[in-house]
């Protein structure tokens, strides 16, 4: 008896799923976009009604307002003035993630420690400034700390007689000099520095003994920066309290310490925690076996659970990352020159609100999809590779 | 007790160093926070202000209804507490139990005993009582459902008979009180209450967009994810402060509340998605397919078996959304201007009879209290979810 | 628990969703019309048909708009628009006044949400042009200004040489300051904040030697701090012409000219000598035939017919009522603004030594 073969009884197309599929699918994407033309259309008809204008037009006209910190004429275009801003944004993001990092890993081990002491004063730490809105810290750094509590500028604290500390901000020796050639020197010192280290490590696992690299490295760079230093006649500037400002050295907008700090404090305290919870995520055997090979305490934790919980921890920093880019932006509630202050001023000037909000959201959007890139490489390279 | 000091505060000399040092840097802090709280802080500002730094501009005559609603609320979680958890057989003591609630609640009972402290008058302290009573009388009335026949009912009839005592005193109170006049701590929950909740349905539709076969709906629901989550919440409010009136027909004037609960909205909207979307995939493929087994349509899997349990196990993740947006309500005030607690606070300093004394501080510290013991207790209570369900253990 | 979750998110979601419209329609339950808002109808006829002017104000500048104790606005612009509402609706406290911040007060005329902006804004060619706004008779000539602490030793502009001056974000005063700067080659670092709070804090802690606004608006502020006049100069040089204006939407001549001859009214009313407290008698015993077509008398016998008709779309006793129920330009200035120190000067009559000239009503 030979089985039959029968076809399946052939479904309507209207009731086929894979047909109904793409017509939900269709539907829903008609529906999202009526909904967008229904609200372009009423921008559009609100927009006409006020003879306004909705493109990018408005990058060109003259600013009309000059930015503390830059040389920006008032005459220059707006979008000169929004280059301005995204640099300051980047500075203050960039600075800002270093330190934040820093910190939060030193406060995150320090919660972990077997000293009873250091282990309470991260914890409050941690869970103080974690239960805070960022706002009330930046309020609190700028109207409480920056303008309460440092000097006005006619008895500005001089600490070492090195800084000038005023709530008109925070003056630093700098250098004289171009500064081109100075980061160039600098990076060119690092790269060298980072040869002679591994050249140390290649030769340390020839000979056997110790490699120091570290050491090797940081004393070729300071040689090599100081030998740029004096190669191309660099100064030191003292600043100095000169009338109702400072002179010489480097003046830090105190809106930018007040943001700097009570994001660097902010961030640091999430971070603090992702640390500690990676550094817990190690598996215990990977400490037991360090000290089964006698390594200190902090070899163990440098050479051990650091890296291995730094890879745990990296999609949760990048993440944090990018909220402290993001809060950022908070920069303009304090007269600190970055993007969206300087696109709320545009907007009060006469730009039209709408393209400009939107060009600076891209801007950040941008911002974001870069910073989540490099995180992602990182990740990846990272990543342990299972078998 | 020497060999615990030993142990952990002096192992060795770097040992011995760090705590000296760190007890230095506690010591020092504990005496500037005690100085400031106890003697040097000149609380009156806050405590003549106490009323607007909690409901703001709240028309006196009307302050009844919020107490009413307060009252409302309290019986009905009491009552819910006490009906829906089955305690089997207590072995705790009365004292155990009353440790266990206090830990659990003191730093609410400390807070609202320091709100009472600061109003020193004879109201205040009544309403405690009222408070307390109310507490007593929802935890016996939900009781009485457990051993009573009102067992039978199920349960969301009695969730819906609690709910609607203050719910429907919250609508009188909003029909009567134009939300414009609320303020201070009121319009931060309020804020944060009602943007999370609208923005519940829209965060479980684009999470099961975003995972859904369908690739138009995937595409449509992570371009709007990402999108949002890569814009700043301030830039976000700043826009729909000068932007939202021309996207809608022009006879509606959006106010600044509408403004900031639409914006909390759609941006807690695409961050829920993402947390909903972990726990979408935190549930094994085993339970979806034991739905197609029984013949369930994709739908109805979704709907009774998956996305239940995706939301019960991220529920520590939620909460921790709903803090991160409570926290985020403060910038409704710097960029729409709402009248919410921490512009108050700023606000307050500058009345007449306190311009230029440097209170900032009193009332920094006093908005940083309030936000802090909120913060704080809802993390405790989330971690504490989080270990009765049991979730990761398993 | 999810139940409970569910249930009250469903109850929530029901009531907010409804909340959202009661505190919409709380401030706007008057324009309930249908499309009229601009499109074909002027502004007028819904202003007429709701029965109340939307009027964009502020609620904290003293002299100009602040809250008093009521709950009620106060101020030189408030009054305003009682003026425009008692000539278009002949009722002064017709009126609903719409706080709005700086940032969105154009953005609320453009979209429709108020009907007209009577809060210190600066008459500009910029703002005629791309922010959709008609400027009327201007009701306070201004000037930009710089005020500074009394023991800074400043006495002049020309002193601030490398100075710290505090604006308000997105105003006029910015551009000004920045141009001022630079014609003077002083240097200025200027920082721009969201509101005059954050100014007066940076400004009480040092961190601003200068703020510089409207000298109108600095001598407000002056008053309301503790020891003012002590303690602030305001420097004596104004480097800029800031016309304080009403304005209205483009494109809708009807309403504008109402909104225009209503302002007028109080100034042409004080060159008659016509005060709220005489204009009845006025009206009943004069003769001069200028002041009763003015205030819209009717030819005797005739019944209702006004001696003068203009056919502004405005009651023709528009003048009356606003006179009557506000006052004339020389009453709410001197209720408002002679309290706070703030001279007539520019803002006198054009016969007194001022440039207020009110076109004849005729």
């Amino acid at each position: 008896m030979s089985p039959q073969l029968s076809t399946p009884p052939k479904v309507p197309f209207f009731r086929d799923t894979r047909t109904l599929k793409w017509v939900f699918q269709i539907a829903a994407l008609l529906a999202v976009f009526a909904l967008l033309y229904w609200l372009y259309g009423n921008y559009q008809e609100n927009v006409a009604k006020s003879s306004i204008q909705t493109d990018l037009r408005f990058l060109d006209n003259p600013a009309y307002f000059t930015i503390p910190g830059s040389d920006l004429d008032q005459s220059q275009p707006v979008r000169d003035a929004f280059v301005v801003g995204f640099l300051n944004t980047l500075r203050v993001a960039i600075i800002g993630v270093a330190l934040a990092t820093v910190l939060g890993t030193l406060v995150g081990i320090a919660r972990l420690s077997k000293n009873f002491m250091v282990r309470t004063l991260g914890t409050v730490y941690v869970e103080l400034v974690r239960n805070l809105p960022l706002l009330l810290l930046l309020t609190f750094m700028n109207l409480a700390v920056v303008l309460q509590t440092f000097p006005r500028i006619e008895n500005a604290w001089l600490p070492l007689d090195l800084f000038v500390i005023s709530n008109r901000g925070i003056a630093i020796p700098w250098f004289i000099g171009s500064s081109t050639q100075l980061v160039i020197g600098i990076l060119s010192a690092a790269l060298l520095a980072f040869v002679v280290a591994r050249i140390r490590i290649k030769r340390a696992d020839i000979t056997g003994k110790q490699d120091r690299a570290w050491l090797y490295g940081i004393l070729t760079f300071l040689a090599l920066v100081v030998l740029i230093w004096l190669l191309f006649g660099y100064g030191w500037e003292l600043p100095y309290v000169d009338g109702r400002g400072t002179t010489g050295g480097l003046r830090l907008d105190p809106s930018f310490f007040a943001l700097l700090a009570s994001l660097v404090i902010y961030t640091s305290s999430h971070i603090a925690e992702i640390v500690r919870g990676s550094i817990l995520a190690v598996p215990r055997g990977q400490g037991e076996a360090a000290d089964a090979i006698a390594l200190s305490s902090s070899q163990k934790m440098r050479l051990v659970i650091l890296p291995q919980a730094f890879r745990i921890a990296m999609p949760a920093l990048g993440n944090q990352y990018l909220n402290l880019i993001k809060n950022s932006s908070l920069g303009a509630t304090i007269s600190y020159f970055e993007l969206t202050q300087i696109a709320q001023i545009t907007v009060g000037n006469g730009s039209p609100a709408v393209p400009a909000f939107s060009l600076t959201l891209l801007v950040y959007l941008a911002i974001s999809l870069v910073t989540s890139l490099v995180v992602n490489y990182f990740n990846r390279k990272l990543a342990l590779v299972e078998r | 007790m020497i060999t615990w000091m030993r142990r952990n505060l002096f192992r060795s000399v770097t040992d011995s160093l760090l705590t000296v040092v760190s007890a230095t840097i506690l010591g020092i802090v504990l005496v500037q926070v005690f100085q400031f709280v106890f003697i040097n802080g000149r609380w009156e500002i806050i405590q003549v202000n106490l009323k607007i730094l909690l409901v703001g501009r709240f028309p006196d005559e009307l302050m009844y209804l919020v107490g009413f609603s307060i009252l409302a609320i309290c019986f009905s979680i009491a009552s819910l507490a006490g009906g829906l958890e089955r305690a089997p057989n207590s072995i705790q003591n009365l004292p155990a139990k009353l440790w266990g609630l206090f830990q659990r609640f003191g730093l609410i009972a400390a807070t609202a005993a320091l709100l009472i402290v600061l109003a020193a008058d004879f109201d205040a302290v009544a309403f405690g009582g009222y408070v307390l009573m109310s507490i007593v009388a929802g935890t016996l009335f939900g009781r009485l459902r457990r051993t009573t026949a009102l067992k039978k009912l199920p349960g969301w009839i009695w969730v819906l008979l609690n709910a609607s005592l203050p719910m429907v005193l919250i609508f009188i109170t909003i029909g009567q009180a134009a939300l414009e006049e609320w303020g201070g701590f009121l319009i931060n929950f309020y804020l944060a209450v009602v943007s999370i909740t609208l923005s519940f349905p829209l965060g479980v539709l684009l999470a099961l967009s975003r995972r859904s076969s369908l690739p138009l709906l995937r595409w449509l629901s992570t371009t709007y994810i990402e999108l949002i989550r890569g814009a700043p919440l301030f830039v976000l409010l700043l826009l729909a402060g000068v932007a939202l009136e021309f996207f809608i027909p022009s006879s509606i004037a959006p106010d600044a509340i509408f403004r900031a609960i639409t914006v909390f909205t759609l941006f807690t909207a695409a961050y829920l998605a993402e947390v909903i979307r972990g726990g979408l995939q935190s549930i094994p493929k085993g339970q979806a397919e034991a739905g197609k087994a029984l013949g369930l349509s994709t739908v109805k899997i979704t709907f009774l078996i998956t996305l239940p349990q995706a939301l019960r196990n991220v529920i520590p993740a939620q909460i921790g959304q709903f803090i991160s947006l409570f926290k985020d309500t403060t910038l409704a005030g710097v960029a729409l201007s709402v009248f919410e607690l921490l512009n108050v606070g700023s606000a307050i300093t500058k009345q007449d009879d306190y311009l230029g004394q440097g209170l900032i501080y009193e009332t920094l510290a006093f908005v940083a209290l309030l936000f802090w013991v909120g913060s704080y207790v809802m993390s405790r209570e989330s971690q504490r979810i989080e270990k009765k369900l049991g979730v990761g253990l398993r | 628990m999810l139940a409970v979750a569910s249930a009250a998110a469903l109850f929530l979601a029901g009531c907010a969703s409804t909340e959202a419209e009661p505190t919409t329609s709380a401030t706007t339950d008057a324009t309930t019309n249908p499309d009229t808002g601009a499109d074909n109808g002027s502004i007028l006829d819904s202003v007429i048909a709701a029965g109340v002017v939307r009027c964009g104000t502020r609620d904290a500048l003293p002299g100009f708009a602040v809250l008093n104790d009521a709950g009620e606005h106060v101020g030189f612009d408030s009054d305003f628009c009682r003026v425009i509402a008692a000539a278009v609706l002949g009722d002064a406290t017709a009126v609903e006044m719409v706080d709005l911040e700086t940032a969105d007060r154009f953005t609320a005329l453009q979209s429709g949400s108020i009907d007209v902006l009577v809060r210190n804004t600066t008459w500009t060619a910029t703002r005629d042009g791309s922010e959709g706004a008609t400027f009327l008779q201007p009701t306070f000539y201004d000037g930009q200004g710089m005020m500074v602490t009394a023991n800074s030793g400043y006495a002049k502009i020309s002193d601030m040489n490398g100075a710290i001056v505090c604006v308000a974000k997105g105003t006029t005063t910015e551009g000004n300051a920045a141009l001022e700067s630079s014609r003077l080659g002083l240097d200025w670092e200027i920082r721009s904040f969201d509101e005059t709070d954050l100014i007066l804090e940076a400004f009480l802690a040092g961190q601003c030697d200068g703020w510089s606004s409207d000298v109108s608006q600095l001598t407000g502020l002056r008053s309301a701090y503790p020891d003012g006049s002590a303690a602030l100069t305001i420097l004596p040089e104004v480097f800029s012409k800031e016309p304080l204006a009403p304005a209205v939407l483009d494109g809708d001549t009807a309403w504008a000219q109402a909104v225009n001859w209503a302002v007028l009214a109080t100034i042409q009313a004080e060159e008659f000598g016509i005060t709220s407290a005489n204009v009845d008698s006025i009206r009943s015993s004069t003769e001069d035939v200028g002041i009763l077509r003015f205030l819209g008398a009717e030819v005797p016998g005739s019944e209702g017919a006004a001696i003068l008709d203009p056919n502004l779309s405005l009651p023709t006793d528009f003048a009356y009522q606003v006179v009557k129920q506000v006052g004339n330009y020389g009453e709410i200035f001197a209720r408002n603004l002679t309290p706070l120190g703030l001279e007539r000067g520019l803002n006198s009559l054009w016969n007194d030594g001022g440039i207020l000239y009110a076109p004849p009503y005729r």
